[in-house]
């Protein structure tokens, strides 16, 4: 079976694994929000965050697989945009409707 | 036929004797039916059958008698009505003005019972066909609205290697989830939360529910893998897994959106993109509800239990509607 684990993918079976993946996630992160630095894909914040939080990023990537490190910083933009929508409803007082599809329909024939 | 003759005398002589001493209308009946129809090519016919309407001798039997009369198609009616005529000289006119005319009358009555029955038989059937016909298209539509998920599938159990089929989801309540050993977040937490769902429901309301894991990353997880990467949650959970064809077809039932990278290689590293559901069928087999993201620890336990408790099975359910004459609409 050692095939099927080789190299990197090991690191992502167990639970242990996973938890110490997400806790180098996490630290990173929370060193990318002290630079306020966001979207780490662009060439420009990738060079930021490897100066910045240099220690981090290699504690991430030694705990995670390339997929999962990829995923997780799509995954930080998408986040932090739904925050960010969160949040200016309620600062705006808006209520979320929760529609049904048929009352979803109703409401887009009127 | 001489001798035939000869036998049928002596059935004869017998008969008339058993007639004589006959006091009972009804073994009167078939005893002269008897004797008719042996008798139908024998002179001494029309004597034997004198004998009979005298021997009746109360008006109860004459009547029993004459109302059991159309059974017999023997020219006994004819000597009968006579024997009747003379007999029945107490001014009994009713009786005989029906007997005289009985077959004639009987049959253009039996004509018209016949339209009127025939028709609103034909009527009632009609109708009750296009009843039928209105309810079995509600039946339809009524199935439309419900989504058609769950079917046959054939796959590996990675804990025995054996197969396991949708025959495995029957007589317990089964929670299906679709999922892949490499999940990043999402699935180690869903199935965290399938974990607490199952001790809940054991521990607070008795109900049992089988788990099972399906993956949607065949190249990857076999059985090992599964076995393996499952030991970490809940130690009811049946992990699935097959070939990538089956996988598919199992997805493509339940409705689950799945995307491996194409052209992939199983050493390769890569995420599976699919829809997080857990579906939940009941002991028949079938679908029963979907629970997603949004139930947590507490309302996915809910719902499940509100799925179990509500649960009516199928038989039960057709028993219900059936009724004594069930049969008409089959």
């Amino acid at each position: 079976m050692g095939w099927l684990f080789g190299d990197n993918r090991k690191k992502v079976n167990t639970r242990q694994e996973r938890e110490k993946c997400w806790e180098s996630r996490d630290l990173f992160f929370g060193c990318l929000d002290k630079n306020n630095i966001l979207d780490v894909r662009t060439e420009k914040n990738s060079k930021l965050a490897k100066s910045a939080c240099s220690a981090e990023l290699k504690g991430f990537e030694n705990n995670c697989s390339n997929s999962w490190i990829k995923y997780f910083k799509e995954k930080r933009v998408v986040d932090f945009k739904k925050k960010k929508i969160e949040q200016e409803m309620i600062e705006n007082n808006i209520q979320p409707l929760n529609l049904s599809p048929q009352q979803y329909n109703s409401m887009q024939k009127k | 036929m001489f001798r035939s003759i000869l036998k049928n005398n002596q059935g004869l002589s017998i008969i008339n004797k058993r007639v004589t001493n006959i006091r009972n209308p009804n073994s009167f009946r078939l005893l002269s039916n008897n004797a008719c129809h042996q008798l139908q090519n024998n002179p001494l016919d029309s004597k034997s059958n004198k004998i009979s309407p005298n021997n009746t001798k109360t008006s109860t039997d004459d009547i029993t008698f004459k109302s059991k009369k159309p059974l017999s198609r023997v020219p006994i009616g004819v000597d009968g009505n006579s024997g009747y005529r003379n007999g029945n000289e107490r001014g009994n006119e009713n009786v005989n003005g029906v007997n005289s005319g009985s077959i004639e009358f009987s049959t253009w009555k039996a004509g018209i019972l016949f339209i009127i029955v025939g028709s609103a038989l034909s009527y009632f059937f009609q109708k009750e066909k296009k009843r039928l016909e209105v309810e079995r298209e509600a039946e339809a539509n009524r199935g439309y609205g419900k989504p058609l998920i769950g079917g046959p599938f054939k796959l590996i159990n990675s804990a025995t290697n054996e197969e396991f089929t949708e025959k495995d989801l029957l007589n317990k309540w089964s929670l299906i989830y679709f999922g892949f050993t490499h999940c990043p977040d999402i699935c180690p937490d869903e199935l965290d939360k399938l974990g607490i769902w199952l001790n809940t429901l054991k521990s607070k309301h008795n109900i049992e529910i089988q788990p099972i894991f399906i993956t949607c990353d065949p190249a990857r997880d076999s059985p090992d893998v599964i076995k393996e990467y499952l030991k970490d949650f809940h130690e009811d959970i049946i992990g699935l897994t097959g070939d990538y064809d089956s996988i598919k077809d199992v997805c493509k039932k339940y409705r689950v959106y799945f995307s491996t990278p194409p052209g992939i290689q199983p050493t390769q590293d890569y995420l599976v993109d699919h829809s997080v559901f857990f579906y939940l069928m009941d002991p028949e087999g079938n679908f029963a509800q979907v629970l997603g993201l949004n139930s947590d620890e507490v309302t996915g336990v809910e719902n499940i239990k509100e799925y179990v408790d509500n649960f009516v099975p199928t038989a039960e359910r057709q028993k219900r509607d059936e009724t004594w004459y069930a049969f008409l609409f089959k």
